[in-house]
């Protein structure tokens, strides 16, 4: 008892040196497990989320993107498809589609553009307001309802694709008609809409004043009986209500509007198979991925670094360790007058070692406890730091 | 050891006990919920009545008066289709409404797709107001497949294997009902097949842009305006009717309602025959869907 009180007294008089060993220690501690903890909530964020879609249809190319985006709303958006493959899959029969347009955003969060089947399939529930319902309406995730302090019937603008696009399309004021239930998965963090409300969003389905009634001459270039031409000064809808919600209307084919990519859940593993099958490289416009398989591949690359940096951080420990060694020689060396006066007192060696066994014991406890507090805060916000970090 | 007297008054008693249980908990099951199929307009309403029966509750929840092809249904409207157990639509680009409402895909029975490469094109492109719709155009796909009885039965076809699906324990009645509903609505298309071809050189009139299957498929000569039976047309609509008839002699007006009279007497001072074939897009007042095309019938007969 009495070692430890006089390492403690030693270690509280030479602060500066005991903070170093201390942050050493802790440090090389804590940097393994803080990565093995993340990489372990990585790993179930990304494979469950995979493991829960059983195929993802969309452009050829890199199927980590369509899988990234079509999962977790990644940023880079994969080529575009049209909703005729989501025609195509319902008139197989073989599989229901879910088709996605993740493109645009809210105030830095995704606008994801579907069909009510998504929430069926995601098993999202509504705790405030009410389902979408009208072109127009968004439903917002757990987490985006808290961070912008929105509540249904509120209103929410989405955000232009670029800062320098004059001549791009207006914003939509959208109206925020639910917010649904946290599900801990990256739905929390998405602004959710109608596939249609996505196509508003880009401005390829769009409501304005009737042509044949306008007031201001100036709007119309040239007239026919069938036919009426307006330029750039007729204003279109930026917000859809009841009193505009008819004038908005589909140009071209709906069969031609652009989607991300689609959920696609075959009627069983024989559907799934044949699916497969008809989307082979070259069989097909567009590919087929199981995403869990995707998700597989980057997370052995994950590993395959992770491993590596393991390797890093045990060259990096063994080096500490030896530098902490090195400190302990050298600080005995320069408390050889101290040691000497424990000795003339009546000390023995035990009593010096024991004394230093305090001193490491102590410096090893701190850095327990700190280690231990950092883990648990990287446990806590594991969930957020890997969506803001790893899947985003 | 219980004596032999106590066993005999307690096995009838565990019996009666059982007995009461049973009752209690065939009581306490509920009966299989009824699936509720909402429907876009009357026709498939009455399809869907007469294939299902009690079996299913089919609603229209489009208000009276209204021409469901060109409602726009508030919030709560769109909320009870989406609780629905099937929602049938006609398909061919009826209801423009289905546009701007979400709606869960996977519970969309499109009842034209079947004949969806024999949708026709429309180019009466003028929008119009008329009644509480408001504003509306034809251009696009012409919708009013029902017209063409040998579609209305593929469309009732379709409607039957969509309620097997999610009562496939019904399928046989379903089936049953199909095939009666069929034979009415085939007994219709031979009897107007018959009455155009005493006379397929008669010259016909339409008031609205609503007939071009029926014309297709019963080979009629046919050529429509854009009047309203409760609007008095106006004067440029005269003059433009005038210069039809020099083209396009005609006896007669079809009419998708009742004409006002204002409307008639002018058109038969100007030797133009007014009748009625209500396309019955929604419920009509008096009688059904059957009814109402046997009324038209009868009502076309003026006319051949």
């Amino acid at each position: 008892m009495d070692s430890l009180y006089i390492a403690w007294k030693y270690l509280n008089f030479s602060k500066a040196r005991t903070a170093t060993l201390v942050a050493c220690v802790t440090l090389i501690a804590v940097l393994p497990l803080a990565l093995q903890l993340l990489l372990a909530e990585s790993e179930r964020q990304l494979l469950s989320r995979a493991a829960s879609t059983p195929l993802l249809l969309g452009a050829p190319g890199s199927a980590l993107d369509l899988v990234m985006n079509g999962l977790y709303f990644d940023d880079e958006v994969p080529e575009l498809i049209s909703m005729a493959a989501v025609d195509a899959l319902a008139d197989s029969g073989l599989a229901s589609p879910i088709p996605l347009y993740v493109r645009f955003k809210a105030r830095r969060f995704p606008i994801v553009g579907t069909t009510l089947d998504y929430f069926d399939f995601r098993g999202l529930t509504v705790t405030a307001g009410r389902p979408l319902a009208l072109l127009g309406d968004c439903v917002v995730g757990a987490e985006v309802a808290e961070r912008l302090g929105l509540k249904a019937g509120d209103s929410l603008l989405s955000s232009p694709e670029t800062v320098f696009d004059l001549a791009g399309v207006y914003p939509l004021n959208m109206k925020v008609a639910g917010v649904l239930a946290r599900a801990h998965t990256p739905d929390d963090l998405a602004v959710f809409v109608d596939i249609k409300t996505a196509w508003v969003v880009e401005g390829l389905v769009h409501g304005h004043q009737d042509l044949s009634r306008v007031e201001d001459a100036g709007v119309i270039i040239e007239q026919s009986s069938d036919n009426v031409i307006a330029n750039a000064k007729l204003v279109e809808y930026t917000e859809i209500n009841p009193g505009n919600i008819e004038s908005f209307h589909f140009h071209g084919t709906p069969g031609d509007y652009p989607l991300s990519a689609v959920i696609t859940v075959p009627n069983d593993a024989k559907s799934a198979t044949i699916l497969r099958g008809r989307h082979l490289d070259g069989a097909s416009d567009y590919q087929l991925v199981v995403p869990e398989t995707v998700i597989d591949g980057l997370l052995a690359n994950i590993f395959r670094i992770k491993h590596m940096l393991d390797a890093v951080i045990l060259v990096v420990a063994v080096a500490t360790v030896l530098a902490l060694v090195l400190v302990f020689a050298l600080s005995i060396r320069l408390r050889q007058r101290e040691i000497q006066t424990v000795f003339r007192i009546g000390g023995s060696r035990l009593t010096i070692a024991r004394l230093l066994a305090a001193e490491i014991a102590i410096i090893a406890l701190i850095s327990g406890v700190l280690c231990a507090v950092a883990l648990l805060l990287v446990h806590h916000y594991s969930d957020e730091l890997v969506r803001s970090l790893v899947i985003r | 050891m219980l004596p032999h007297r106590n066993n005999t008054l307690t096995q009838p008693l565990a019996l009666w006990i059982t007995a009461v249980c049973l009752l209690l908990m065939s009581m306490s099951v509920p009966a299989e919920d009824k699936p509720v199929v909402y429907t876009v307009n009357y026709p498939l309403q009455y399809f869907a009545e007469r294939i299902a029966g009690d079996l299913v509750e089919v609603v229209l929840p489009v208000p009276a008066g209204i021409d469901p092809a060109f409602w726009q249904p508030d919030s709560e409207a769109v909320s009870a289709f989406q609780q629905a157990d099937l929602i049938l639509l006609n398909g061919a680009g009826y209801a423009k409404w289905l546009s701007r409402v979400s709606l869960p895909r996977r519970k969309l029975i499109n009842t034209s797709a079947a004949f969806r490469d024999r949708y026709l094109q429309v180019d009466e492109g003028v929008t119009h107001s008329h009644g509480r719709e408001g504003d509306h155009s034809h251009t696009g796909v012409a919708f009013t497949t029902w017209l063409d009885f040998k579609l209305a039965a593929e469309q009732a076809r379709a409607i039957a294997a969509a309620l097997s699906k999610i009562r496939p324990a019904s399928k046989n009645v379903f089936e049953r009902n199909l095939a009666l509903l069929e034979q009415e609505l085939l007994a219709l298309d031979s009897q107007l097949r018959e009455m155009v071809a005493t006379k397929p050189a008669i010259s016909l009139l339409a008031s609205h842009p609503v007939y071009q299957y029926f014309k297709r498929r019963y080979d009629l000569n046919i050529t429509s305006v854009m009047w309203e039976p409760d609007v008095v047309p106006g004067a440029v609509q005269w003059s433009e009717l005038k210069q039809l008839l020099k083209l396009l002699p005609s006896n007669w007006m079809v009419w998708e309602g009742r004409p006002g009279p204002e409307s008639v007497a002018r058109l038969e001072s100007m030797g133009v025959g007014s009748l009625v074939f209500d396309p019955c897009g929604n419920r009509p007042v008096e009688g059904d869907f059957l009814g109402v095309m046997q009324q038209n019938l009868q009502n076309l007969k003026r006319a051949y």
